[in-house]
C-alpha cells in the first residue's frame, strides 16, 4: 500500500453536492482517497499529515476549455497590451497605456536583448488607444539598427520600425495591399494581414507555429496555467505534426509538469477522412497529462473585426456580413465523418449564423449516424439566444462561453458591431444554464489573459471597461460560474470522469486558494488571490 | 538579364468546381517547368504512374520535376519552406480552399521581394455558379473569388452556358476561358518568356493564342512606361520585358493579368518585350499600335543607322 497522505486545507469546495463543503482531502497515487475531516481517512490505514496548505482554501483544479498553447510562447516576446498583465515567473508587466509608454517601456526592454537581435512585441491594441495611429516614426525612436515588430492583439495587424522594413523590401516603391502608406507615400511601419506581415515574419524569424511547439514554451505555457490555478487546459487549434508529439510527450511526462494538456488538432488542410484518422490515432498516444483525439473547427471570424457571420440585422455600422474560413457544405462534411467516426468537435462560432449552421450541421450528422455521448463542444457561442441553446440542449451540444469578452470588448459591441440590444444578451450564460445546456466559459488565452476567476467574475457581473453592468438578466451566480470552471469544463474535454470536482477517485488536482470565492462580494471574485495548485497531489506554490 | 523571384499563382474556385482537374493537368502538361504546388489534399491529385516519381505522406514527386505537397494548416509558412527550398521550383502554384479569398493569398507574392505575382485563376462549375452565386449564406464570396481573378477557367461543358457568361461579365474583369483547353492555359500561367530571344522559327504557336514580340532601342521614363502599359490592349494577359531607362539601367516589368509590377534592374541592351494572350480578344496588330504609342513618347528617338 503506497503512502497516502491528508491535506488539511482552511476550506475545501468540492463541486460533489454528497460533500459540498469539507477540510481535508486525503491523497494516494495522485488520486482522491477520501474527503471529509481530519479523519477522513482513517478506514484505510496510516497517514501521513500535511498541513502546508492549511492556510488556504481548496477548489477543485480550473479547467481552461479554450486557449492556445501560444499564450506559453507569447512571453518570448516583450508584452506591449494596454493592461497589466502577469508572465510566467510572476513578473508583472505594467499595461501601455498611451503611446509614450509603449515607446519607454520596449526601450527598457530593448536593453535586455543582444545587439541589433530583433525586438519583438505582442499585445498591442489600437482599440484602447484612440489617438495618433502606432507607426515606424514611434518605433524608431527605439532603434533605428535594430528590427522591431508589434504584433497586434488580434494577430492580424503588426507596425514594424524602419529597419524592419528596410529588411522587408518595403519602400515607397512597394505596392503590396496590406502595406499602410502615409501622405508622403512611404510606408507608414503598419502592416495588414498575413500577406503583408509575411515578409517581416519570415526575416525576423516570427513563427508562432513552431515556437507553440517548442519545449520551452510548452513548459511556459505550464507555469502560465499553474500560476491561474489551472490544472487542465485546453490548445484549440494544434497543428502538431509527429516530431511536435513526441516533444510534447516528453515535456508533458516529466514527473513535475503541473498541468494536462488537451490538445485538439485543427481540422484543416485534408479531407475529413483523414482527419478522422489522424484524431483518432492521436488518441491512441494519450497519456495521463496528454490527452488527445479531438478535433477543431474553424467556421466563421470575430464579431469586432466584423468578419463574424451574423444574422439579420446584421452589423449596425452597416458593414457587410462577416466571412466563412470553412465553407458551410464543409462544416456538413466533417461534422457527418467525425460524428460517424466517434471523434470529437470543438467547434469556433461568433456570429448567430455561424452557430445556427454548426448547430444544423450537427443535426444532420446525428441523423446519418445517430449516436449518443458525442459531446461536441461549441466555442464562443457569442450571439447564441434562447432559442439555439434549446436545439443544442435537444441535440447533446456543448456550450464554451467567451465570458472575458464582456468586458473587454462589451462596450464596442453595443456601440460598433451589433448594438445596444443584441449586446444586452451576448455571451448568454443565464440563457444557456436554464435550457439545460452543459456549458462553460473561457479566456481564449492569449487573446485574452488565462484566469479562470476573472472569467468567472465577468459572467457573474457582467461589467464593462467602461464600468456599465451589460445585461444584468444574463448574469449567473458565482456557484455556477465555479461549477462552469471546473466540473462545467471537465464535461466539455470528457474528463468529467477524472477531475472538475474533489471526490474520491478523481485526480488530486486542486486549485489553491488565499480566500474563500464564496464569501468574498462577487464584485471582488476575480481579487481571490491564486496561491498556486495541487496536480496528481503534488504541490506547487507560487 | 533574368527575373529571379517565385511567380506564384494561386487557383481559387468551390468545393467541385475543378480546381484539381487544372492542378492535374498543370503538373502533367509538357511545359518543361518544375512547378510546385501546393494542394489542401492529394484526394482527387490523379498523377499517371509513368510520370510519378515517389510519393509520400504528403509529398508527390514527379519525373518531370514538378513537386505536390499538402500544404498543411499554416498556408504561409509552406509558402515559407518553398521559398527556402534549394533549388526553388520555377513556379508556385497554391490551391486556395474552396471559400478562401485567393487576393489574400496572392498578397503575399506582391508583398515578398523574392516572389512575383503570377495570376489568380478562379475555375467556375458551369452547372453550378448561378446557384452559388445567389446562395445567401456563401454567395458573396463566390462572387469575389470570380471578382479578383485574372483568369476565369468555366469547368463542365464545352460551350459556356449564355447565362453563366452573362453572369461572369458582370462578375469578372476577364474574359472566361473553356477548362478543357487548360492545356494551353498553361502557356499563358507558366510561360518565363525570354525577352532577349527572338521567336523560334518553326515554333508553332497554338491558334488560340497570339505572341507579340518586340524589341527596339528605346528608352523610357519609369513614369513613362507606366502610362503606358495603363493603356495596353485588355486581353493581353502577359507582359514581360526589360525596358531601358538611363544608360545601362532600366526598368523589369512584368503584368499578369490586371497586375503590372515594374522594378528597377540592370537593362545593358536593348528594349525587349513579350507579350501573351488569347487570340480571340487581342491581336498582334492591336499590340503594335498600342507600343507605336510608346515610341512616340519615347526621350531618345532611334538612331538613323
Amino acid at each position: 500500500m503506497s503512502k497516502i497522505t491528508v491535506f488539511k486545507a482552511k476550506k475545501i469546495i468540492t463541486q460533489d453536492p454528497n460533500t459540498p463543503v469539507a477540510t481535508h482531502v486525503a491523497v494516494q497515487d495522485g488520486k482522491i482517497l477520501a474527503v471529509g475531516d481530519a479523519d477522513c481517512a482513517q478506514q484505510w490505514g496510516a497517514v501521513a499529515r500535511d498541513d502546508s496548505l492549511s492556510h488556504a482554501v481548496l477548489m477543485p483544479g480550473f479547467v481552461e476549455g479554450h486557449a492556445h498553447m501560444m499564450a506559453g510562447a507569447m512571453w518570448n516576446y516583450a508584452y506591449a497590451g494596454y493592461h497589466d498583465r502577469i508572465d510566467p515567473d510572476g513578473r508583472m508587466w505594467s499595461g501601455m497605456t498611451d503611446i509614450g509608454e509603449v515607446i519607454s517601456g520596449l526601450t527598457e526592454y530593448a536593453g535586455s536583448l543582444e545587439e541589433d537581435a530583433p525586438l519583438i512585441g505582442w499585445g498591442f491594441d489600437p482599440i484602447f488607444l484612440p489617438t495618433e495611429r502606432l507607426n515606424r516614426h514611434h518605433l524608431d525612436e527605439i532603434s533605428t539598427t535594430r528590427p522591431i515588430a508589434i504584433i497586434y492583439s488580434n494577430f492580424h495587424l503588426m507596425c514594424v520600425n524602419s529597419k524592419a522594413l528596410e529588411l522587408a523590401g518595403y519602400s515607397r516603391e512597394t505596392n503590396a495591399e496590406g502595406v499602410l502608406k502615409g501622405p508622403d507615400g512611404s510606408p507608414t511601419g503598419e502592416l495588414q494581414e498575413m500577406a503583408a506581415m509575411f515578409p517581416v515574419m519570415r526575416r525576423l524569424g516570427i513563427d508562432f507555429r513552431s515556437l507553440a511547439q517548442q519545449a520551452p514554451s510548452i513548459r511556459t505555457y505550464g507555469e502560465v496555467a499553474k500560476r491561474a490555478g489551472v490544472t487542465t487546459i485546453a490548445d484549440l487549434f494544434s497543428t502538431m505534426e509527429d516530431s511536435d508529439l513526441d516533444v510534447m510527450l516528453e515535456v508533458t511526462g516529466a514527473p513535475d509538469f503541473p498541468v494536462r494538456i488537451v490538445p485538439a488538432q485543427g481540422a484543416m488542410g485534408a479531407t475529413p477522412e483523414l482527419i478522422a484518422a489522424r484524431a483518432k490515432d492521436l488518441g491512441t498516444r494519450s497519456t495521463d497529462k496528454l490527452r488527445l483525439g479531438a478535433v477543431k473547427l474553424m467556421t466563421d471570424g470575430s464579431i469586432q473585426g466584423w468578419t463574424a457571420r451574423v444574422k439579420w440585422p446584421g452589423y449596425v455600422g452597416g458593414q457587410p456580413n462577416g466571412i466563412w474560413n470553412t465553407v458551410p457544405d464543409q462544416i456538413y462534411a466533417l461534422c457527418e465523418v467525425m460524428q460517424r467516426e466517434g471523434v470529437q468537435m470543438h467547434i469556433h462560432v461568433n456570429g448567430d449564423e455561424a452557430s445556427e449552421v454548426a448547430i444544423d450541421a450537427i443535426e444532420a450528422a446525428l441523423r446519418r449516424a445517430p449516436g449518443q455521448g458525442h459531446r461536441h463542444v461549441l466555442q464562443h457561442c457569442q450571439m447564441m439566444g434562447r432559442d439555439q441553446f434549446e436545439r443544442c440542449a435537444e441535440l447533446g451540444i456543448c456550450t464554451n462561453i467567451f465570458a472575458n469578452h464582456i468586458w473587454y470588448f462589451g462596450d464596442q459591441h453595443a456601440e460598433v458591431t451589433i448594438g445596444e440590444d443584441r449586446a444586452l444578451r451576448m455571451d448568454a450564460c443565464r440563457a444557456a444554464l436554464d435550457a439545460g445546456v452543459h456549458m462553460t466559459i473561457h479566456s481564449d488565452a492569449p487573446v485574452t489573459p488565462l484566469a479562470p476567476l476573472f472569467t468567472a467574475w465577468c459572467a457573474v457581473n457582467r461589467q464593462t471597461m467602461r464600468g456599465r453592468t451589460l445585461g444584468a438578466a444574463q448574469q449567473i451566480t458565482v456557484e455556477e460560474a465555479l461549477h462552469a470552471i471546473t466540473l462545467g469544463a471537465a464535461y466539455t474535454l470528457r474528463l468529467d470522469d477524472e477531475i472538475g470536482s474533489i471526490e474520491t477517485g478523481k485526480k488530486a488536482d486542486f486549485a489553491v486558494l488565499g480566500e474563500d470565492p464564496t464569501a468574498v462580494d462577487p464584485m471582488a471574485l476575480k481579487d481571490v488571490p491564486v496561491l498556486g495548485t495541487v496536480s496528481g497531489g503534488q504541490v506547487h506554490l507560487l | 538579364m533574368i527575373d529571379s523571384r517565385l511567380p506564384m499563382t494561386v487557383i481559387g474556385g468551390y468545393l467541385g468546381a475543378g480546381k484539381t482537374t487544372l492542378i492535374n493537368r498543370l503538373l502533367s502538361a509538357p511545359h518543361g517547368q518544375r512547378l510546385m504546388v501546393l494542394v489542401n489534399d492529394f484526394g482527387a491529385i490523379n498523377i499517371d504512374a509513368e510520370l510519378l516519381h515517389s510519393a509520400d505522406e504528403d509529398t508527390l514527386t514527379l519525373t518531370n520535376g514538378c513537386v505536390c505537397c499538402t500544404m498543411g494548416a499554416d498556408l504561409f509558412m509552406a509558402i515559407a519552406d518553398v521559398l527556402d527550398r534549394n533549388p526553388r521550383p520555377d513556379h508556385l502554384i497554391v490551391e486556395a480552399s474552396g471559400i478562401a479569398d485567393p487576393q489574400k493569398i496572392a498578397n503575399a507574392a506582391v508583398a515578398e521581394p523574392e516572389m512575383r505575382f503570377g495570376g489568380i485563376v478562379t475555375v467556375v462549375d458551369a452547372g453550378s455558379y448561378q446557384s452559388l452565386f445567389s446562395d445567401t449564406l456563401i454567395g458573396p464570396q463566390i462572387r469575389d473569388q470570380v471578382a479578383c481573378a485574372d483568369l476565369v477557367l468555366v469547368s463542365k461543358t464545352e460551350e459556356i452556358p449564355p447565362a453563366v457568361a452573362l453572369g461572369l461579365a458582370a462578375d469578372s474583369r476577364s474574359a472566361p476561358v473553356l477548362l478543357s483547353d487548360a492545356d494551353h492555359v498553361a502557356e499563358l500561367l507558366l510561360l518565363q518568356p525570354d525577352p532577349a530571344s527572338k521567336p523560334q522559327r518553326g515554333a508553332r504557336a497554338h491558334p488560340d493564342y497570339m505572341h507579340w514580340h518586340h524589341s527596339a532601342d528605346i528608352v523610357l521614363s519609369r513614369e513613362e512606361l507606366a502610362r503606358i502599359v495603363e493603356t495596353r490592349p485588355p486581353g493581353l494577359f502577359r507582359i514581360k520585358g526589360f525596358v531601358r531607362g538611363r544608360p545601362g539601367r532600366g526598368w523589369l516589368i512584368q503584368v499578369v493579368g490586371q497586375d503590372v509590377s515594374i522594378t528597377p534592374a540592370d537593362v545593358p541592351g536593348d528594349t525587349h518585350l513579350v507579350g501573351i494572350g488569347l487570340s480571340a480578344e487581342v491581336t498582334v496588330q492591336d499590340c503594335e499600335v498600342w507600343w507605336r504609342g510608346a515610341e512616340q513618347l519615347s526621350a531618345a528617338p532611334a538612331k538613323a543607322d
